[in-house]
């Protein structure tokens, strides 16, 4: 294979070697190299296929808009699909693989499609696979699915770690160019934080690739001293390999960092890539222009590439697109990659010039005015080229120039959009306001000292700018020229979409004449380059075709991100272990050492049961509950939220947040309230207790802990300010552990100090401050949700394993048990309370049987709204128990409830189960159901009916409290 | 019969050390981890025990709470709102003596056990604590003694600049192992250190 090489030059380490593996060949480059300056250097024109018609393609660009060359880069779990060649560092053991063809690159059976490139017109999708209707599902989506994407995932977990992080600065500057270089450098001398970044792994841009002259010297000296010079400033950040991928409220900034896609594994410890969220006082876009292509057939041959990529490969990588080279422009910075590679000895046939006129130095390369290239000859390499006069001219390379593009992507990410400049023929970005600025070539200025003074002027925050380094300007001028309509050949507009310059027209004439619809119909712009080269030629052509103006077309919206960011960096380390924070209660070790299995309650761990060998859940928790009931059971109730509410207005202040009255509670004592929302509907409910006259503890459900806290924010800063009132979550501040059962009472007897514990010094609903085992203070509540005599102790988190482990000894002569959230829930379904089922949203303190509470002497959130009619209506579901006709059958969670002799329907319909369990007590499955005027229907047989399992069985309406009625063992 | 109080009065007990123990006890274990590169980046320590306590002025008592606050070195932790630190105080001393010194002027709540403070320092203190929060960690912009509240890995967090390189996280309780797990994480690349 002949090296092209150069025999010099090039930003590349020769005194190194890498070598590296593309479809299974083993090549060698240079540090500095990309993988596609490697390949082109090893004569390897032909690096990709494209999308529809799997046409052999090579290079088009050197930088980040590449179509063409897209790989899967590196193996197994690191497999990257639809990397650009033109973006990766070469690095020792790379391996990549190409795309979209089978079975090889060289020979790919799908090319056949281009035999039919006549049916795959633009809107081929929409008007083939259209009938019959039914094909569609079964076998056209398949098909299309299977046909689509280009490179393949990787099904292996990625090893490597992602990293996100956040980083300030009073400039940003996006871009390292002359432009990005000159404001940073201002910037970074008056003392301001500064962050330059580059997606390039080498800082300077544009001078990297061109051979300018500032200060005297080449450009890239002048870029190393910057570099240098900021590089020693403690003020500024230097960024490489990092690109701002967005734009967003706030002057915040997105940007992906790669920090390890240059290595074939990151060192350990060190992430691939980081997610930045950049906050920038001001931010600098200085990114530069992008060079158009022209449309002409063959425009996509192997050897045919972008004028400044041809040159860039060259003057950066010492690395030559051919031996032979014919350049088409229609402006002046063609002429530079003729002189450019005449200056590195590769011979360059001609420049094709589109104009007639042009003051541009040819550097002695003949120059045919007026003249375009109609078409390419080759497959899989340039091989010469017709011109629209039919001359033919011998070459294995074109470079071509239709203009450039300001990179404007990032400021029209939050809405505006660019204007059409006619003077430089590119899309020029919109006001975007005085915090971020546009500049340079980025800005429509294609001088090298204007983008010099727009830097300075961009990166002087106040002050006057300084004066800008004298340099050598490359006069730019232009005409238009977008298609080559004598052309033979495909001529491509959207590279890796296939799409051409002929499918804009049609697009038009079959309607879709908007720049958008256009965009969709054709699939112009929709690849991964996201039309950054072939969009404005697009706009112009659609705009001939429409007999409208390049501003009246306009563009398509811009939208992050500027190129792609892998999923890895969004996910950052927010996944598997770290995907959700976990929460522990202070009695999680106590738990866990008896052997609880956990259940996640939001981010909660609560412990569910506490299986004995051989023990599934049903049989754990029916255990514990007859434990319980018959002796004593302790079970961690920790995560209910606390909330201490202190002030003189503390219980004016629960009066409002509660339907009943707490101002009028006892201290010392507990009482259980309901919050409705401002709707009327039940919020929340809990016991709040009196520590003092100034001093409550309020308790929620421990879903809603962080809701009730913010209602009440709201309640007191917009409703109720004049309220002299403070709340603080405590929630954490407390083990609380419930301990019900008949020998609840001797249980924490033996643990209190110094209090005799009785109905007289501990009545029902008491809350008072104790100590336990000498001395540790503990809040001691006789409350009971199990419907046994029960308390519940709270002490300060840090003694909670200990304390518990205490009861439970103090317990083990009455043959105390744990017991779990399952069992807490059999028991308080078989008491008839309500819990998360029954407050669902949906229902009233009166669906609950709670109407009573709701207090007439006051005003309170949800008063007004919850007298509607609606919500008054006696039909209402109301909560009641159900329970089955026949003991053995079994009720299930979320069925529905039928008149006796009912088909279902919505019209049938009486209400729906909404929580059961298994009652070892009763010894058959019990329910509590919300059923349409359910009080008054106790007694009646209705049909339990689950479409969804196919399950129906009779069932009899009840009270809902199906376990000891009388409540005696509450007081017992 | 009842000796003790059947009425909310705390239990007079003269500042009583009990043995409490950290939810990280078991898991911040001392030692040297992440990348080993001479000098470690950052050193985490638990600071524990401690007596934390949150101080909410009341109604048009802000000015009061913080002057009578003033020898306390309060954290701000919200508009009028102060998290107190102590160390080496009896279970609820701390708490008590806020009580008593603010009475009518401010809201005590003890969150000795409710709070755990990860104590982190050195020269990479910053680039660790970036990978989790917004706030702006420049000398300029948070100098020593500033608290802002705060998020990381979806945990709230009370952070408080105690030093040049030295910050302090306060997280729910609840959350303070996962926490720990993850800012720990964070420090690998630069070399850390439990202390």
């Amino acid at each position: 294979m002949t090296s092209y090489r150069l025999s010099s030059g090039g930003l590349i380490d020769r005194t190194a070697s890498l070598n590296f593996k593309f479809d299974g060949k083993s090549f060698t480059g240079h540090p500095g190299d990309t993988l596609a300056s490697a390949l082109i250097a090893n004569g390897v024109h032909l690096m990709g296929r494209s999308f529809k018609y799997h046409r052999p393609r090579g290079v088009i660009t050197a930088g980040a808009a590449e179509p063409n060359a897209l790989v899967e880069l590196r193996e197994g779990g690191r497999k990257e699909a639809n990397t650009r060649a033109t973006m990766i560092e070469l690095y020792e053991g790379l391996t990549a693989q190409s795309q979209n063809r089978w079975p090889s690159l060289d020979f790919d059976i799908g090319a056949i499609n281009s035999l039919a490139s006549s049916m795959f017109v633009a809107g081929f999708y929409y008007k083939t696979f259209m009938w019959p209707k039914s094909f569609w599902e079964k076998i056209y989506e398949p098909i299309i699915r299977k046909a689509a994407g280009l490179g393949t995932a990787s099904k292996e977990a990625d090893p490597d770690k992602y990293e996100k992080a956040y980083a300030h600065c009073d400039l940003l500057v996006i871009g390292s160019g002359p432009t990005g270089l000159m404001a940073a450098l201002t910037a970074g001398r008056s003392g301001a934080r500064v962050i330059l970044a580059d997606e390039s792994a080498r800082l300077g841009g544009s001078l990297l690739n061109e051979r300018e002259e500032i200060d005297g010297d080449s450009g890239i000296a002048w870029a190393d001293g910057v570099i240098a010079e900021l590089g020693s400033m403690p003020n500024v950040t230097l960024m490489p390999r990092t690109t701002v991928f967005g734009w967003y409220d706030g002057n915040i900034f997105g940007a992906a960092e790669r920090v390890n896609d240059h290595v074939i594994a990151p060192s350990p410890y060190e992430p691939r890539q980081r997610y930045w969220r950049i906050i920038a006082k001001k931010a600098v876009l200085a990114a530069g222009a992008e060079e158009r292509p022209v449309a002409f057939g063959g425009n996509d041959i192997p050897g045919v590439m972008l004028a400044s990529a041809m040159r860039t490969y060259a003057n950066r990588y010492a690395a030559a697109a051919g031996k032979s080279v014919v350049v088409f422009t229609n402006n002046d910075s063609g002429y530079r990659t003729a002189r450019d590679m005449k200056a590195h000895g590769v011979h360059v046939e001609a420049i094709v010039d589109s104009r007639s006129e042009s003051k541009a130095d040819a550097g002695g390369v003949p120059v045919l005015r007026g003249r375009r290239i109609a078409d390419v000859g080759g497959k899989k390499l340039a091989a010469g080229i017709e011109l629209d006069d039919h001359t033919h001219i011998g070459c294995d390379a074109v470079a071509m120039s239709g203009g450039w593009s300001p990179i404007v992507n990032l400021a029209c990410h939050r809405g505006g959009r660019p204007a059409w400049n006619d003077q430089i023929l590119g899309f020029v970005p919109p006001d975007t306001g005085k915090d971020f600025i546009v500049a340079g070539a980025a800005a429509g200025r294609m001088l090298l000292s204007e983008c010099l003074a727009d830097g300075a002027r961009a990166g002087t925050l106040k002050g006057k700018a300084p004066a800008t380094p004298k340099c050598r300007d490359e006069a730019f001028a232009i005409a238009p020229l977008w298609w080559v309509k004598e052309s033979h050949g495909k001529a491509f507009i959207d590279y890796q979409n296939d799409s051409t310059a002929k499918d804009l027209p049609l697009a038009a004439r079959e309607g879709y004449r908007d720049i958008e619809l256009a965009k969709r119909y054709t699939t112009t712009g929709m690849a991964t380059d996201q039309g950054k080269l072939g969009n404005v030629n697009a706009i112009a052509i659609l705009a001939e075709a429409t007999g409208k103006s390049m501003e009246q077309v306009g563009t398509t919206t811009f939208r992050p991100y500027y190129t792609p960011v892998s999923f890895g960096a969004f996910a950052g380390p927010f996944h598997g272990h770290h995907f959700q924070p976990v929460r522990k209660t202070p009695l999680h070790d106590w738990a866990d050492e008896l052997g609880a299995v956990f259940v996640e309650t939001g981010l909660w761990m609560r412990s569910s049961w506490f299986p004995l060998e051989g023990e599934d859940w049903l049989a754990a928790a029916s255990r514990e509950v007859v434990a319980t009931r018959e002796r004593v059971g302790i079970c961690d109730v920790s995560t209910l939220g606390k909330i201490d509410v202190q002030g003189k207005d503390a219980g004016a202040f629960l009066d409002k947040l509660y339907c009943n009255t707490f101002s009028t509670l006892a201290v010392g004592r507990a009482r259980y309230g309901l919050m409705l929302r401002e709707d009327g509907i039940v919020y929340d409910d809990g016991t709040t207790s009196r520590l003092a006259d100034d001093h409550y503890v309020m308790t929620t459900t421990t879903a809603n802990a962080a809701k009730v806290m913010a209602q009440m924010e709201f309640a007191h800063q917009a409703l109720f300010p004049e309220l002299d009132v403070t709340y603080v979550t405590v929630t954490e501040q407390w083990a609380q552990m419930a301990v019900a059962g008949p020998k609840a009472r001797a249980t924490l007897q033996k643990i209190v100090d110094g209090l005799e514990m009785n109905d007289q010094s501990v009545p029902y609903m008491a809350a008072l401050e104790v100590t336990v085992l000498n001395g540790v203070p503990a809040r001691l509540f006789r409350l009971s949700f199990s419907g046994e005599h029960a308390y519940e102790l709270a002490v300060p988190a840090d003694y909670g394993n200990m304390v518990a482990r205490a009861v439970m000894q103090a317990g083990d002569e009455f043959g105390i048990v744990p017991y779990g959230v399952e069992a807490l829930s059999i028991m308080r379904i078989e008491k008839g309370h309500v819990a998360g089922g029954e407050l669902n949203g949906t229902t009233t303190a009166a669906d609950l049987g709670l109407g009573k509470m709701m207090s007439s002497k006051k005003d309170y959130i949800g008063r007004m709204m919850a007298q509607r009619p609606g919500l008054t209506d006696p039909n209402r579901q109301c909560v009641v128990g159900i329970r089955p006709v026949d003991p053995q059958d079994r009720i299930r969670s979320g069925s529905h409830i039928l008149k006796d002799g009912d088909r279902p329907s919505m019209a049938a319909d009486q209400g729906y189960v909404c929580s059961v369990a298994w009652s070892p007590m009763l010894n058959m499955w019990i329910g509590l159901a919300l059923i349409a005027n359910g009080r008054a229907r106790h007694g009646e047989v209705v049909q339990v009916w689950d479409g969804l399992r196919g399950h129906k069985v009779m069932g009899e309406i009840c009270d809902p409290v199906h376990f000891d009625k009388e409540n005696k063992r509450l007081h017992a | 019969m009842p000796k003790a109080p059947v009425r909310s009065k705390p239990v007079a007990v003269a500042e009583v050390i009990l043995p409490r123990v950290s939810p990280l006890a078991d898991v911040a274990v001392q030692g040297r981890f992440g990348a080993d590169r001479g000098a470690p980046g950052v050193t985490f320590s638990v600071r524990h025990p401690l007596s934390i306590a949150t101080v909410i002025a009341r109604a048009g008592k802000g000015k009061a709470t913080a002057q009578a606050l003033a020898e306390y070195e309060p954290r701000w932790a919200g508009p009028d709102q102060y998290f107190v630190v102590a160390q080496g105080r009896g279970e609820g001393a701390l708490y008590r003596e806020l009580k008593s010194a603010l009475d009518g002027i401010a809201s005590v709540s003890d969150q000795s056990h409710g709070r755990v403070i990860i104590r982190i320092e050195g020269p990479k203190v910053r680039n660790v604590l970036a990978k989790g929060t917004p706030v702006d960690l420049h000398a300029d912009e948070f100098p020593a003694g500033k608290s802002a509240l705060t998020q990381m890995a979806h945990v709230g967090v009370h952070m408080t600049r105690v030093g040049e390189d030295a910050f302090e996280l306060s997280v729910f309780r609840g959350f303070s192992e996962s926490f720990w797990e993850w800012i720990t994480e964070q420090a690998e690349e630069f070399g850390y250190q439990v202390r």
